[in-house]
């Protein structure tokens, strides 16, 4: 049988998501009420029974390695299984990675021991659900050095993205950066394949590939430079498009901005939901601690009187609506919401406290803030932006431990 | 004249090469390990260097990995009495793996070789 082993990188900053990102790197963003955003690559392994993986962290990556520590301590270390975080190391360069295909180069000695037949190259920052098998199946299938996953966007959104140009047969012929005129999908027109940053390699080729690019005075990223030097080169890389068996576009986020981060999260609360988190075959583990079950009280029917409800909201264990109203919202573990206060269209983050008579809407509230008594958040942005974070649309992000002093 | 920057802990080694290969009409450095070899090469970039692996205070491999990551393009010949260092990966980052013996010619062969492609 093939060996593959898995290796994970996590050390992305994501400055586009700040504040969300000021003390932990983006794969340990909360998402979703009870997950962080590492836990579906993480999750896509274990359910495609990838058992062999690595997690390489940099960036402030302390609850990075406490949630995988607690939560993904699953596997077997009997049966040769494991999830293990590699800190940056600093064993051949002193500076932090320098792109992504360095971040592997520096680290190509874990996969010597038991040299794997394949790696596959993952990135902690994407929401998505894919079973890897699918990739490395076709990869083999096709008898190639190195496999890129790609989504199929709309042809009109080309000028954003790179593009990847295959021919009939999925084999990579060049790419396009940002193009007005791209090349499309075979037998569909109106689609154009962008790279997802997920990458299975044949083991011995990707080392000696990744040894040239690290003599080269490159940016040493697999998209912009390992990738294209092997196509150039006449290397065997081909493209996997990442579609549902209907042949649709599968779900694939990139969270990379608050505005994506929100737009992924809202869609969470609608009525059915483009990513289905209630799918058994197909389980996003996660990292709970132990928490009592979610509670709304009060139901006082009097005139004025306080009344504790959510509306099409996901509420997290702990969480206790107290008097409060809840809409369109995500409620994460052990958040309070007291009396007559109102939350709309927002993210309440872990030991969020939104004290009474406060409104918040379009509002993503970072872990243990304390919303002060009758305080509004997301009615009068100019106000806002004295104490938090605007984005241009118009979302209201508060630090982490926000406190009125 | 080319310059040859030598990596070899042990004395008797470093005179043999020392002899042989200025002989070659070549410029020769030495260094004693690892470290040494990388204060040689950020002093003065060598044209070359041969390097021995077991060494104390930083070996071969390491030292190999850290003129790689300096995008220093300068040939690398590991030359070790040990074949079993060929399925270390960071070895594969070396231009050539000759096994030491008392006899030259193959290092030397090899050398030329790689100088003629570095000029070419």
């Amino acid at each position: 049988m093939k060996t593959v082993t898995s290796l994970i990188m996590a050390g992305g900053r994501g400055e586009r998501l700040y504040p969300l990102t000021r003390d932990r790197a983006k794969p340990a963003v909360p998402f979703g009420g009870i997950y962080r955003i590492i836990d579906f690559t993480l999750s896509n392994c274990i359910n495609s029974g990838m058992r062999h993986i690595y997690v390489l962290s940099q960036y402030k990556s302390l609850s990075l390695s406490r949630h995988i520590q607690l939560g993904w301590n699953i596997l077997s270390g009997t049966l040769g299984e494991y999830v293990t975080v590699v800190p940056a190391q600093q064993r051949i360069n002193e500076d932090w990675y320098k792109g992504t295909a360095d971040a592997i180069f520096q680290n190509i000695y874990l996969l010597q021991k038991q040299t794997p037949d394949m790696a596959l190259i993952l990135s902690g920052d994407h929401i998505y659900k894919m079973d890897y098998r699918e990739l490395i199946h076709f990869h083999m299938m096709k008898g190639a050095d190195v496999t890129v996953a790609a989504v199929e966007m709309d042809k009109n959104l080309s000028n954003q993205l790179g593009v990847i140009e295959v021919d009939a047969d999925f084999r990579i012929k060049g790419f396009q950066e940002k193009p007005d005129h791209p090349q499309t999908v075979p037998s569909k027109p109106d689609k154009i394949l962008a790279s997802m940053g997920v990458y299975v390699f044949n083991t011995e080729i990707m080392v000696k590939r990744l040894i040239e690019d690290a003599k080269r005075g490159t940016e040493h990223d697999f998209g912009k430079n390992v990738i294209p030097a092997m196509v150039e080169s006449g290397d065997r890389a081909f493209a996997f498009s990442f579609v549902d068996e209907r042949g649709e576009t599968s779900y694939w986020r990139d969270v990379g901005t608050v505005e994506a981060y929100f737009e992924a999260s809202m869609d969470l609360v609608s009525v059915c939901p483009l990513l289905n988190l209630y799918d058994a075959s197909w389980p996003i583990h996660t990292y709970h601690a132990p928490s009592p079950p979610a509670k709304t009280i009060l139901d006082e029917s009097s005139e004025g009187g306080r009344r504790g409800a959510a509306y099409e909201s996901l509420i997290a264990g702990g969480a206790i609506i107290s008097g409060g109203e809840v809409r369109r919202s995500i409620i994460s573990a052990n958040v309070r919401v007291d009396s007559h206060a109102r939350v709309e269209d927002s993210i309440l983050l872990d030991g969020v406290r939104v004290k009474e008579g406060a409104k918040i809407r379009k509002a993503i509230v970072d872990k243990y803030s304390e919303i002060p008594e009758g305080m509004t958040i997301g009615y009068d942005l100019k106000e806002d932006m004295k104490n938090f974070t605007v984005t241009e649309s118009g979302i209201v992000v508060v630090s982490k431990g926000f406190r009125l002093r | 004249m080319a310059t040859l920057l030598i990596v070899d802990d042990e004395v008797n080694q470093r005179k043999l090469y020392q002899e042989e290969l200025s002989e070659e009409g070549y410029q020769i450095r030495l260094a004693r390990n690892g470290k040494e070899a990388l204060d040689s090469i950020s002093e003065n970039s060598p044209d070359l260097v041969v390097l021995d692996i077991r060494m104390p205070v930083m070996d071969g491999l390491e030292a190999l990995g850290k003129i790689i990551g300096k995008e220093r393009n300068i040939p690398v010949i590991i030359h070790s009495a040990y074949s079993s260092y060929k399925d270390d990966f960071i070895s594969w980052a070396a231009d050539d793996f000759v096994l030491k013996s008392s006899d030259l010619t193959e290092l030397k062969r090899k050398i030329r070789a790689l100088l003629e492609k570095k000029r070419a």
